[in-house]
């Protein structure tokens, strides 16, 4: 294929501009409200750049964004609920993905079916009994409860990756190992998991973006300030109107984005494979 | 040989004449109970002025004669036939169009047109048994085409010769190559000619048979040929419409630019147009809904939503053998999409080859699957099932934990949602339910204790009642009539395929050889996706929020004139939703596809384009017969994958505030205790992820049954 000739070139850097346009309008829009410091409720008068350059939104927002709760308090709840329910869906789903990847039993045709009907649920179908069973279990309004609801959303998902990474590790491997006197144990603990570690890695960080940035879902699930993550006071601060300047709110988004952004930007192939339950062999 | 044929010809009339009894049979129930709908009594006064001039031999006075002359007189000359037995009856009063049908229209008139209408109905279906006996079955049962064929309407008589119209094209094209069957051509022309001297709308019909000519023009290149026959078969349609237009005959231009135009201005500034409020996906939902929740008496059943599921079965099938009902089916249906009007009449024009299509789509997922079924049992020793190694042994250490947390946090809540749906449960009676209410109520409804209670909205009592399946009849009538399926469907479609073509457009043009810049474009273009889908809705909510949004600001400030002022006001119109929500979603979700289609390419062999390149292939030859082909594939997974996604879309909804847009969101907010709608609705929620959940499932038996396509989806 030879190059392409100036001319189309040309016209292809514009029709990619006009793209880029459109993927940046709504971010513009954000960053402008977020560095804006004359705001004292919403914008009232159209800008492409802000009136008053400031920073005082974002300090504002690090030290307590919503209602009384500082923002450490926020970040720690967003963390503590996200690491954990990542953790708790890859554990209590890691056995059972290895089981699925590795062994022939009856029943695993129906199985994997019921697996991927579960995957392509949304989260709403398993929350709303959830509710009912957590408030059985006088947990729902605590951060374990929210917790085990994120880490129910993230499951079948979460399953169905780990098999796939499992089943890309050779058998013969395992085989090997096995016929050096290891356990099954022993065998999927010191091959296979090491071996599969980056799929597993990746469901992982998966779960805990999907709890990282859930927020109405958990909004059911909380009734005091002290248990609210970051991405709930984002929905808290819309559903309050106008009471504070909007700059905060756009602050708030951006200093929430980042590291999702970054770690997206970052591992883009990586994450793109899991997300297509790992359809594409590369 | 011969008598096999005699025996095939008598039962096809066998089968004509059932199809004709039943049809006749439920439009002879619906003429004598069905109400009087709009312009029934105005094309029955139509009737009345062309039977006084009938009676009084005032042949002239047909050239100056057509009550509602937005639509020809074909239709209303053949009424005005039909009421001279009757006895002579005053004028129908003359009332605008917006006035209520007038029930104290003239009983025997009445009943004179609606046979008249009825009798071309029973002859369409039989005709179309003819084609194919069970499509017939379905014309004569599809209740929307009983309603409009057993009243007084315009749609019964070209809805006849539209079918005539496609049967003559069709016995033509098989007598082509023979140079045989010229008198089949001019048939087909003359029933177009009688089509549009009936109604408008239905020349659509010969849009599509000029489209199958054209294309088979195209497959045998003989355009030069064909213009010629086109040119002529088009004139005498048109001679065949003025002759039986008499209206135009005085003064044709300026009578039928009138006409032509009443209907564009019909469409845009009448009231009634403007009340209905219909969204332009209208036709869908009128295919996918009965005309008996108006008026339960008039019909003993009605089974369209079924009809039109069965069709999306049969389309690739009837394409194969009879292109031209698909390309009638789609040519109505975009009409019926681009056209301003929503009336459900329109929808006639297209229900022919929907039951057409629909009793193909019978053969494949209901005759076939039995027939196979039939051929497997019989031949059941044949088919030894080799016995597989089974490693339960091994597996159980490993399976056990995972499926005991499994079915505790996964299956057990859905079987739990299963039983709340049968019951009251609501946020009133939570504390009776946590205390064991559901259980109780569920348990005595099973084991027939307590007798299933009424369905009666919203639930607001303090202790559970069993009710059985009651509450989900009712909820899937308001589901359909609230169009929240339609618009669920139909966003999962619109926005999965613009998601496409910009992912996959923008992945073509960063694949370029030597393009500048290709690495920076694509990390800006993952920017979207990488965003939480929350925020990205709450993005594009500061663009678009009436009053204080980007757009509404800058409109406020900078007048008319400003970018894009013509999306303002979309909170108005369920369009102007579907647009802004649309510009939202595809905006989140194309990366994902863009990056499927990159990942794709990449695999592209190189030597095959440097060989196409060299034979002298254009770049949109190389993309058609190359590139598309080897892509597809490639990106169908992903393409599936954003369709669930789009599908159970939620957080785009519920910040836009669109909360009845998909079913996950309406579900939600049915159940949230605190929010501003219908609250706490605990099993009206649990019934709507039932339902959700038997989409999914019917979903994914589909894609595991599409073959290989789809295997890396299912069980990669």
């Amino acid at each position: 294929m030879r190059k392409i000739k100036w001319l189309r070139h040309v016209v292809s850097q514009l029709l990619l501009c006009i793209v880029g346009l459109y993927v940046i309008l709504p971010i513009w829009g954000i960053m402008r409200l977020a560095f804006d410091g004359s705001l004292y409720g919403r914008a009232t008068e159209f800008r492409l750049f802000p009136k008053v350059w400031a920073f005082d939104s974002f300090l504002k927002v690090l030290d307590r964004p919503y209602q009384s709760v500082e923002f450490l308090v926020l970040l720690k709840n967003s963390l503590v609920v996200s690491i954990a329910a990542a953790l708790m869906a890859l554990i209590l789903g890691g056995t059972l993905a290895y089981a699925f990847a590795r062994f022939r039993f009856p029943g695993k045709k129906p199985g994997l079916f019921v697996l991927l009907l579960t995957a392509v649920l949304p989260p709403i179908a398993f929350a709303t009994p959830l509710y009912i069973v957590l408030s059985l279990l006088q947990l729902r309004t605590t951060l374990l409860g929210l917790t085990i609801v994120y880490a129910v959303f993230a499951l079948p998902f979460c399953i169905w990756n780990m098999r796939a990474g499992f089943q890309s590790v050779s058998r013969e491997l395992e085989e090997a190992a096995f016929l050096d006197g290891a356990g099954p144990w022993m065998t999927f603990q010191k091959i296979t998991l090491p071996l599969a570690l980056p799929s597993v890695f990746v469901a992982g960080l998966i779960a805990f973006l999907m709890a990282y940035s859930e927020f109405a879902i958990g909004w059911l699930f909380v009734d005091q300030a002290s248990t609210v993550t970051l991405a709930m006071s984002i929905y808290a601060m819309i559903t309050s109107g106008s009471a504070q300047p909007w700059s905060m709110l756009g602050s708030l988004i951006i200093i929430m984005s980042i590291p999702v952004v970054t770690i997206f930007v970052l591992l883009q192939r990586t994450l793109f494979e899991r997300m297509m339950f790992g359809s594409i062999k590369s | 040989m011969r008598k096999s044929r005699i025996i095939h010809i008598l039962l096809i009339c066998l089968a004509v004449l059932a199809v004709a009894g039943i049809a006749g049979f439920l439009r002879w129930h619906a003429l004598t109970t069905l109400n009087v709908d709009y312009d029934e009594d105005d094309y029955l006064r139509a009737a009345q002025e062309f039977a006084q001039l009938i009676r009084e031999g005032d042949w002239v006075g047909f050239m100056d004669t057509n009550y509602r002359p937005e639509h020809p007189p074909l239709a209303k000359i053949i009424y005005g036939l039909s009421i001279l037995p009757a006895k002579e009856y005053p004028l129908i009063p003359d009332v605008s169009t917006t006035a209520q049908p007038n029930q104290n229209v003239p009983r025997p008139l009445l009943r004179n047109g609606r046979i008249i209408s009825a009798c071309f109905g029973v002859i369409t279906a039989g005709i179309l048994a003819i084609v194919n006996p069970l499509a017939g079955l379905m014309l004569a049962i599809h209740s929307f085409t009983i309603k409009y064929t057993s009243q007084v309407m315009l749609e019964s008589l070209p809805a006849l010769t539209s079918v005539l119209l496609v049967l003559c094209y069709t016995q033509w094209k098989k007598r082509k190559e023979q140079k045989k069957g010229l008198g089949w051509l001019i048939g087909s022309a003359i029933f177009l000619g009688l089509t549009a001297a009936s109604k408008y709308i239905y020349c659509v019909i010969g849009l599509a048979v000029l489209a199958d000519w054209m294309l088979d023009a195209r497959s045998s290149s003989t355009y030069k040929k064909n213009i010629l026959n086109i040119l002529l078969w088009g004139l005498a349609a048109v001679a065949v419409f003025f002759l039986f237009d008499p209206y135009l005959w005085s003064d044709p231009i300026n009578r039928l630019k009138e006409s032509v135009l009443f209907h564009a201005a019909y469409s845009s500034s009448a009231s009634e147009v403007q009340s209905a409020g219909y969204p332009f996906w209208q036709v869908f939902y009128w295919i996918t809904s009965t005309p008996r929740f108006w008026q339960p008496n008039s019909m003993y059943f009605a089974i369209d939503p079924l009809i039109t599921l069965m069709a999306i079965f049969g389309l690739s099938r009837v394409w194969k053998t009879r292109r031209v009902y698909v390309l009638w089916l789609i040519f109505a249906i975009v009409f019926l999409l681009l056209w301003p009007t929503k009336w459900p009449q329109y929808i006639l024009i297209l229900t022919v080859p929907l039951s057409l299509v629909a009793a193909e789509g019978c053969a494949v997922i209901v005759i076939n699957p039995i027939r196979n079924l039939y051929y497997r049992l019989r031949h059941r020793e044949k088919h030894l099932i080799v016995p597989v190694k089974s490693e339960i042994k091994k597996a159980l250490p490993w399976l056990i934990p995972g499926l005991i947390i499994f079915f505790v946090f996964t299956i057990l809540p859905l079987l739990f949602q299963l039983g709340v749906s049968t019951t009251d449960f609501n946020s009133v009676s939570i504390r009776d339910g946590l205390n064991g209410g559901i259980t109780r109520e569920v348990w005595k409804g099973l084991t027939g204790q307590v007798k299933a209670g009424y369905f009666s909205f919203p639930f607001r009592s303090t202790t559970v009642h069993y009710l059985g399946f009651n509450s989900y009849l009712p909820l899937i009538s308001y589901l359909s009539q609230q169009e929240i399926f339609i618009f669920n469907i139909l966003w999962t479609v619109f926005s999965v395929a613009l998601q496409a073509a910009l992912g996959i457009g923008v992945a073509l043009l960063l694949w370029q050889r030597g393009l500048k810049f290709k690495r920076g474009w694509q990390t800006l273009f993952i920017l979207p996706w990488a965003i939480p889908e929350m925020i990205g809705a709450l993005m594009w909510m500061n663009v678009f929020q009436p009053v204080t949004g980007w757009l509404s600001l800058g409109v406020q400030q900078y007048g008319e004139g400003f970018p894009f002022s013509f999306l303002m006001g979309w909170e108005n119109s369920w369009d102007g939703v579907l647009l802004i929500l649309l510009i939202s979603g595809v905006w989140y979700g194309f990366p994902f596809l863009m990056l499927a289609a990159s990942a794709g390419l990449k695999m592209m062999p190189t030597e095959v384009y440097d060989a196409a390149e060299m034979d002298g292939a254009n770049s949109w030859q190389i993309f058609k017969l190359i590139t598309w082909p080897l892509l597809m594939p490639l990106i169908f997974p992903a393409i599936i994958v954003r369709s669930i996604f789009a599908f159970n879309q939620f957080y785009l909804f519920q910040t836009f505030g669109v909360w009845n847009g998909t079913l996950a969101t309406l579900s939600y907010n049915f159940f949230n205790p605190s929010g501003f709608q219908i609250n706490g609705q605990f099993s009206i929620s649990a019934v709507i992820n039932i339902i959700t959940m038997i989409l999914l499932i019917g979903f994914v038996v589909l894609l595991s049954r599409w073959g290989k396509a789809d295997d890396g989806v299912t069980y990669a």
